[in-house]
């Protein structure tokens, strides 16, 4: 689970060009959406290509959405759950 | 009392998924059927299945010729029928240009730049003006989904101040994948087909068509409606949402029923732009119920033509137009339980109804608003504008070279040395704080960073309302980035912020949100010629109530697309970028250098003429006239080394004349740093301070710009 969390955090300051933190400065347990990172609507939209491109997990429904992107440990588990490429 | 002008719709080339022409659509809206159905292979065959929904016109491409460009043809072909008088100018909106059939040849791994050649945005109003033989300006805007509507309030004004005679104005775009799949990965694509106002609507329906009005302020020809009044506004929120309360959306409809000189309560009709997404209807609803106590019968017909962006704002005032003539109101396609959320009633069936005034509503990325009211032509016709208007004062300016930042690249120019060159992307992004610019591409970068910059050297304490900015080329890397990422996943996967960042508008959008201008905010995209052509279109908009403006152009360099794309940039020429802008007002500054736009045409023999009267109007010009800066793009070497040597000749000067593209390198907006090179040598007492330097155009277009101390 660490594993994927930090996946989850490179991917994220390099697909939403998060150029001026590290890894280890976010905390996976802080708001995702409209938090100190900045991340809006449509960053949200940018992770769920790179959910479904890289751990085969689709998220379209805004309900389910909402909840996974809470926080980004939060997303790692659901990531952990669904993902037919982490299970195998 | 002066005489009312009134500007009629004399012409009207309409095609739309509804049909071709005036009768076609009308039937079509009348019976209320939805012409949403899943995209048909002849435009393009989707990777991915099942096809999304799409409002597809069953207009056959002619080739060579993109998709949009023969959609514009022909809409120009059908508004001019029967008309004698050539249009004065040619105004399309657009987003597309030729980007179908760029994305076709990009995946053929075509390298030929010829193969290119109607990419650009500008390439659409070239060809039309090309086929009507229009000598005046062919005028590009890209304001995203208000497009069309602001080229028809660009227009509005260009006549209202008598600036011409008869103007055709109105916006195109084609399907392709860039919006197809680009607003599909915003999830903001109704499965299902659009169905604005419904409660359980999912999203837009991604259309095509061709809107193109012929506009007139002479009384000869038969007139179906007239135009009378336009708003602009930019939310200055957010890339791709509206504000939440359409407070935007409120002050353009405000804004063009004031400019109408028409009351809330005398309007007959909404044309919703409703494109069905969640959001949009909420935000404009609201934005209706805060100004429209009761509100009139009120529609949106994307869920019947789909949502056709730069198109749809021109297709529903071409609508607007039919809905007077005929005394009927569309329905609202599409929709059969009305969200309660939205708190109004829209029209749900097509109804006999007698129309009068229609407000029609365009909102599109980057906060970009626009209305126009269209009324009888019986209604009184609003006051005549202000003929003879205060001038645009520059109160600061900055550049972007590759020579650096303004003072960089002034000093160097000082010493006669080139600045040409892509700056560094450090330094270029120096003064900007790093987690408001990590989403923008270089393009949109150097944009905020002359803006931002140009309001320092100002020493204001607030920034201008409005933006007023041109571009070449828009975002290539984005776009560039967009396709790749489409193609490399065999359609699968496409990027949502490539997409919102890859619209010509989104540098002015993004300054906008920065320096919460929430005025007018247009984009122009006129090729070598856009500097010239935001010129114009702040000339046309900022008024004495606005705070002032951010006047610029920008460009970025791609290693892949510019040499492609740009006829001016081969494989061997150094690429260069960057961009030039001013902080302006409208008011006249006694001690303060002023901006003046004498010239803007295509060129043709008798045009050349007709510059030097232009800029020899005030009288002997070498006594006035220290400097000429000429621009002469590599393509138009030949015809623009003869055309600048004819104008020396006629107009009788002997100054000097610097060569800026040998300075600034090759880029579409480099006439944007010329300006600032003007305003410069004017500051260091180069010149006389009272003699004027003029930044002259040459090539495809003729163009003249005017430096000088009031």
């Amino acid at each position: 689970m660490d594993t994927l969390i930090n996946d989850l955090k490179n991917r994220l300051i390099e697909i939403l060009n998060l150029s001026d933190i590290t890894p280890e400065e976010i905390d996976e347990n802080a708001q995702l959406v409209g938090g100190d990172l900045g991340i809006d609507s449509i960053d949200v939209l940018e992770m769920v290509v790179m959910v479904e491109k890289d751990y085969g997990v689709v998220i379209n429904n805004k309900d389910i959405g909402e909840k996974v992107f809470s926080t980004l440990a939060a997303l790692a588990d659901y990531i952990q759950k669904n993902s037919p490429k982490l299970a195998s | 009392m002066s005489t009312r002008k009134k500007i009629h719709i004399a012409g009207i080339g309409l095609i739309s998924p509804l049909g071709s022409g005036l009768e076609e659509t009308k039937l079509s809206l009348k019976k209320n059927i939805s012409a949403i159905t899943p995209l048909n292979s002849s435009v393009f065959q989707a990777r991915q299945s099942p096809p999304l929904p799409v409002g597809q016109t069953g207009t056959a491409t002619t080739s060579p010729l993109p998709r949009t460009h023969t959609l514009a043809i022909k809409a120009a072909q059908l508004a001019m029928k029967g008309i004698t008088a050539t249009p004065d100018a040619v105004i399309i909106g657009t987003t597309t240009g030729g980007i179908l059939h760029t994305e076709e040849l990009l995946t053929g791994e075509v390298t030929d730049p010829l193969q290119y050649r109607h990419h650009a945005l500008n390439s659409v109003a070239e060809e039309v003006a090309e086929m009507l033989h229009c000598s005046g300006p062919a005028l590009t805007v890209s304001t995203a989904c208000s497009s069309g509507t602001v080229a028809i309030s660009m227009a509005l004004k260009m006549l209202q101040s008598g600036q011409a005679e008869y103007v055709l104005a109105g916006g195109v775009d084609s399907l392709c994948r860039l919006t197809y799949y680009g607003f599909h990965s915003l999830q903001l694509v109704d499965p299902t087909g659009s169905r604005p106002m419904d409660v359980e609507r999912q999203g837009m329906s991604v259309a095509e068509g061709a809107s193109l009005l012929l506009l007139t302020c002479d009384k000869t020809p038969p007139s179906l409606a007239q135009v009378l009044g336009c708003g602009l506004s930019c939310d200055a929120h957010h890339p791709a949402s509206p504000h939440p309360d359409g407070k935007g959306a409120m002050e353009a409809m405000q804004k063009a029923m004031t400019n109408g000189a028409i009351q809330a309560t005398d309007i007959d009709y909404i044309n919703l732009h409703g494109t069905g997404t969640p959001d949009n209807d909420i935000a404009e609803s609201k934005a209706i119920m805060a100004l429209f106590p009761v509100p009139p019968e009120l529609s949106s017909i994307k869920g019947a033509t789909g949502h056709s962006l730069a198109a749809s704002g021109a297709i529903e005032a071409a609508i607007a137009a039919l809905c007077i003539r005929e005394g009927f109101v569309p329905g609202n396609t599409g929709c059969l339980k009305v969200d309660p959320e939205c708190g109004l009633s829209p029209t749900l069936l097509p109804q006999q109804y007698p129309v009068r005034t229609v407000l029609s509503n365009s909102f599109g990325f980057g906060g970009n608003n626009a209305c126009l009211v269209i009324a009888a032509n019986d209604y009184p016709a609003p006051s005549p504008v202000q003929s003879h208007p205060p001038p645009l004062t520059i109160l600061g300016k900055a550049c972007i070279s590759g020579a650096g930042h303004t003072e960089s690249s002034m000093g160097r120019f000082s010493q006669l040395e080139a600045i040409a060159g892509v700056l560094n992307a450090k330094i270029l992004a120096k003064d900007l704080p790093v987690r408001s610019v990590r989403r923008l591409g270089r393009f949109s970068k150097i944009a905020v960073a002359i803006a931002d910059a140009a309001l320092r050297d100002s020493g204001q304490q607030n920034s201008p309302d409005s933006v007023f900015m041109g571009t070449g080329w828009g975002a290539l890397s984005e776009t560039c980035n967009f396709l790749d990422k489409l193609r490399e996943s065999d359609e699968k996967f496409s990027s949502p912020l490539d997409f919102v960042g890859s619209v010509h508008n989104s540098a002015a959008g993004q300054i906008a949100i920065i320096h919460k201008a929430t005025g007018a905010n247009i984009t122009s995209s006129g090729g070598d010629y856009s500097f010239e052509q935001a010129l114009l279109a702040a000339n046309n908009f900022l008024d004495d109530s606005s705070s002032g403006a951010f006047l610029l152009a920008a460009d970025e360099a791609h290693s892949k697309f510019s040499p492609l794309f740009d006829p001016s940039i081969t494989a061997e020429t150094p690429l260069a970028d960057g961009g030039g802008g001013f902080y302006i007002t409208r008011k006249a500054i006694p001690g303060r250098i002023s901006i003046q736009l004498s010239f803007l045409r295509r060129y043709q023999e008798t045009t050349l003429t007709e510059m030097i009267k232009a800029v020899t109007a005030k009288g002997p010009t070498e006594k006035e006239c220290a400097m000429i800066l000429a621009g002469i793009p590599a393509a138009d070497t030949s015809d623009g080394e003869k055309q600048l040597d004819i104008f020396m000749r006629q107009a009788g000067l002997d100054i000097p004349v610097i060569h800026y593209r040998k300075f600034t390198g090759e880029f579409a907006s480099a006439s944007s740093i010329a300006a600032i090179m003007a305003v410069h040598l004017l500051e260091e007492s180069v010149v006389a301070s009272d003699r004027k330097i003029l930044v002259l155009g040459f090539g495809k277009y003729l163009t003249a710009m005017e430096f000088m101390y009031q």
